[in-house]
């Protein structure tokens, strides 16, 4: 959008009261805001009002799932088309940056220093809004650069490397030390940092451990993990290439990360795509717009399928079969609810298979937080203050929420920042 | 938000927290009103015009107001035929002595219309005094009062604003402004004759005397008030030119030394900048807080901050008038160059438009190629720009500057 277009969109908006948009944002950024800034030519505060509410706001711009949430909210939808929050978001940031308009900057430097484990997006956030108090922070981060999900996992037709890097400039420039390269994975990890001398610890490691089927065939060559598939597509494109061109693909898993896996083996060069989901048309767990995105590029999505055997040749997949499933207890879309359809076999010449059916916290986040409060294999920690039942130490983003979405990672790095400054300033904490 | 840039300024020895105020009219009733908009950034308030209750009984007709909307736009301009405060004068002068007590550090204007008798300004004038206002605002220019010889028509009278002018400053100690109605063709002398009876200050504009539409089904004028209309006060958006303008012909005159309250359709920051950059050095607002609420000074306040410190202005008063030495009589406008229209095909959607406004409202100078792209014919170009001016794409014409057709024939 330029700013004619931004402006044109913004006199849409009915700048409503208690906006419902504002209130539907889980990272706590004020859409009804920062377009009624737009609209009233304050276009330098809109881009302060995104960023200083989100550290990752340009990235948010391009990956919120806005239909989700503030572009669902929208009372414009009741007299026509709701606003597109999203363009303006990118638009304010884009503009403001433009402009030399900086949102936040380095606090005067306090004496505590806070660690934080993970530089992805809840990582991120906390840290960029501790050192805007002015602590020293210092994340540790296992990958060789920082951005997580956002840059090992969001295609890259989403979120570019470039609009990446922009807002993690932002939040080096305020002196924020990213450790790459830097797995924490002794055991007790967090209490070790804490007696090296850092007063409190964000844990935000995120879930990186893909999980995967336990069927014949599972092993073969050319049978991957979604992850593993999208984090080379993005660093090793090459090889991803080689396994997927002028091949047959099979996806199993109906979300959008299935989506992302689908879209990408098509944008490079296979020849037909399958995602097969234990889900109904109408209860894929992706979003309409992925889903319709994905049908347009040609992906062939097989509805209530189950796949049972990989089949192989010379250690190569050659195949896959299955049959179609049926819910026992219908709207509960468990795989144990799944019951198999009589002669409704089928199988699949494929060349390569992807399994996108989530992911865990690896071992080492068992062993950083202790006694690991485990539930579903996430780390438990309380809603408003992100706190674990270890002092000092906060978690937050998908290890806590299971695989979320960025903004819900940001809302929990600004509430584990809060909760951290709150702890450090009340000077209960000794240096 | 405000971004913590002092946007202080000093008018008639009042300090002004930030030259944005509401101006007389139901969006400074009561005071809660007022102490809402002062939380929320107001710097000053001018409080709804008062007159004293047991001369004249004020009520309202009814509706009071008219919109005129053009296209997806509601509410370009406003019509009212509202008068002076309904409430009691007792009521009001509680409200504004609450005002100060609470809210010492913003400026606070009690705004006043005798009635009646001349003798009426001096005994409001007292009563706005012993509230603790900083200020009175006279209002000699409400276009739709009942009372014969009130309002706008003691405010066409130079020989009637002296006198009440003088009347009023000489019953109190603190500065007095008079306000202007643009329902006139010359401010000026009304101007002068405020400053000769004494006035502090002038605001300007009230209301422009107006009908902004027609029932089609009844033929009757809106606001429709049992079955018949009045043309009375017009503001918003529509009416921000004719503030510009008499602002901007004030600030010119030498003979004029008093400073200048600006308002007429005041939206944004842009709208402030121009009026001050015109000669205003407070600004007022009424039509935009009825559309859009009190928040929009926000907006205001951190536009106008960012305009200082782009512009390397160290305060409000250093830019006040700064547009005001290039405002001249159109007869001594420069006709030794024209523009030129310029048209970026890349950024072109082909609408036609542009081809449109000059085959039928300029020069016949744009042609259409096949591909929909609109050519100029330089020879025939007179540089008018409305092709620049209705154009939907940002930047997409453009102008260039050459020596003057007619001057090089
Ligand atoms: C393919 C895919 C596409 C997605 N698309 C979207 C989308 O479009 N929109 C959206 O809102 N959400 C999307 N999501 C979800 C979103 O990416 C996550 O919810 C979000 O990134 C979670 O943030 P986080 O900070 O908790 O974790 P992560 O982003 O996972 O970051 C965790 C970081 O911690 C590091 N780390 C892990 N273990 C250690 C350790 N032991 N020591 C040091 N560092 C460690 C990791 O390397 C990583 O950098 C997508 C997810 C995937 C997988
Ligand atoms: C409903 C209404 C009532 C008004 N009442 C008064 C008034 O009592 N006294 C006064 O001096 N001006 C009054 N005005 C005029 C405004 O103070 C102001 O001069 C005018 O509306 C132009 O500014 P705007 O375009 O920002 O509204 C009134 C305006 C409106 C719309
Ligand atoms: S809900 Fe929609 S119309 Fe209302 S303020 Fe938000 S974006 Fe504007």
């Amino acid at each position: 959008m330029n700013v004619q277009q931004a402006i044109d969109e913004a006199n849409r908006c009915l700048l409503c009261h208690d906006a419902p948009c504002s209130q539907a944002c889980p990272g706590g950024t004020d859409p009804a805001k920062f377009i009624r800034q737009i609209r009233f030519m304050n276009l330098k505060g809109a881009a302060r009002t995104v960023l200083g509410n989100n550290p990752l706001g340009g990235v948010c711009a391009n990956v919120c799932p806005t239909d989700d949430t503030c572009v669902r909210a929208c009372l414009r939808s009741g007299i026509g088309q709701p606003i597109d929050i999203d363009g303006l978001q990118r638009f304010a940031v884009d503009y403001g940056r433009s402009q030399g308009v900086k949102a936040f900057a380095k606090g005067k430097e306090l004496p505590h220093k806070v660690a934080v484990i993970g530089a992805g997006p809840a990582g991120l956030t906390a840290a960029a809004r501790l050192a805007t108090y002015g602590y020293p922070v210092t994340i540790f981060e296992a990958r060789k650069q920082a951005g997580g999900m956002l840059r090992y996992g969001v295609p890259e037709t989403r979120l570019t490397v470039e609009d990446l890097e922009t807002d993690l400039n932002e939040i080096t420039a305020l002196g924020v030390e990213i450790r790459t390269n830097t797995r924490i994975e002794s055991k007790n990890a967090a209490a070790k940092l804490l007696d090296e001398g850092y007063s409190a610890v964000f844990v935000a490691p995120g879930l990186w451990k893909p999980l995967a089927l336990n069927i014949p065939g599972a092993d073969l060559d050319g049978v991957t993990t979604a992850l593993t598939f999208l984090d080379d597509a993005r660093v090793a494109p090459e090889t991803i290439r080689t396994l997927v061109k002028d091949q047959f693909v099979a996806i199993i898993g109906g979300g959008s990360v299935a989506m992302d896996v689908a879209t990408t083996a098509i944008r490079l060069g296979a020849k037909r795509v399958y995602a097969l989901a234990l889900e109904g048309m109408t209860e894929l767990p992706a979003m309409g717009d992925e889903i319709i995105e994905a049908m347009e590029l040609g992906v062939v999505i097989k509805p209530q399928a189950q796949v049972s055997k990989v089949l192989g040749e010379n250690g190569r997949v050659v195949g896959i079969e299955g049959h179609e499933t049926e819910w026992v207890v219908p709207g509960k879309l468990t795989p144990d609810n799944a019951k198999k359809v009589d002669g409704t076999r089928f199988s699949l010449k494929v060349g390569a298979l992807v399994q996108a059916i989530g992911q865990g916290a690896t071992e080492a986040v068992g062993g950083i937080i202790t006694p690991f409060k485990s539930d579903r294999g996430l780390a438990t920690a309380d809603k408003q203050s992100q706190a674990t039942t270890m002092k000092k130490v906060f978690a937050g983003g998908d290890v806590v929420r299971g695989a979320g979405t960025v903004v819900d990672a940001v809302g929990d790095g600004k509430r584990a920042a809060e909760a951290i400054h709150e702890l450090l300033s009340e000077g209960q904490v000794a240096l | 938000m405000t971004r913590g840039i002092d946007l202080s300024i000093n008018f008639c020895g009042v300090t002004f927290p930030n030259p944005f105020c509401l101006s007389s009219s139901p969006v400074g009733n009561t005071y809660d009103m007022c102490a809402r908009a002062f939380d929320m950034g107001w710097g000053g308030v001018v409080y709804k015009t008062v007159g004293l209750d047991y001369e004249v009984k004020i009520t309202h007709p009814s509706p009071r107001l008219n919109p005129l909307h053009r296209g997806s736009q509601r509410v370009v301009g406003l019509q009212n035929v509202e008068q002076i405060s309904d409430r009691p004068t007792k009521d009001n002068f509680v409200d504004l002595a609450r005002l100060k007590k609470n809210y010492p550090h913003k400026a606070l204007v009690a705004s006043i219309m005798g009635l009646t008798h001349a003798t009426d300004w001096e005994k409001l004038a007292k009563m706005a005094e012993d509230a603790g206002a900083d200020m009175i605002e006279c209002n000699f220019s409400c276009p739709q009062m009942t009372v014969e010889g009130t309002g706008h028509k003691a405010g066409q009278d130079t020989a009637v604003v002296e006198k009440l002018t003088s009347i009023t400053k000489s019953a109190c100690s603190i500065p007095v402004m008079a306000k202007m109605t643009p329902n006139v063709a010359d401010m000026l002398p009304l101007a002068l004759a405020a400053q000769a009876g004494g006035a502090d200050a002038i605001s300007a504009i009230n209301t422009v005397k107006a009908l902004t539409g027609v029932d089609l089904d009844t033929a009757t004028p809106l606001p429709n008030v049992g079955g018949k209309s009045s043309s009375s006060g017009y503001s918003g958006t529509a009416v921000k030119p004719i503030g510009l303008r008499f602002i901007s012909d004030m600030a010119r005159d030498e003979r004029l030394k008093i400073p200048l309250s600006g308002m007429g359709g005041i939206y944004t920051w842009i709208d402030c900048v121009e009026y001050l950059l015109l000669g205003a050095s407070t600004l007022q607002v009424t039509t935009a807080i009825l559309q859009h609420g009190f928040r929009i000074v926000e907006d205001m306040d951190e536009g106008l901050s960012d305009y200082l410190v782009d512009h390397g202005y160290e305060s409000v008063q250093q830019m006040v008038g700064k547009a005001v030495r290039n405002v001249v009589e159109p007869n001594q406008l420069s006709h030794a160059t024209q523009a030129i229209s310029v048209i970026d095909h890349d950024k072109c959607i082909g609408c036609g438009q542009c081809f449109l406004t000059c085959r039928d409202g300029a020069a016949q100078a744009i042609s259409i190629q096949d591909d929909r792209m609109p050519i100029v014919d330089e020879d025939e170009c007179f540089g008018c720009l409305m092709c620049k001016h209705i154009c939907p794409v940002q930047d997409c014409i453009t102008y260039k500057t050459v020596p003057h057709h007619q001057a090089t024939a």
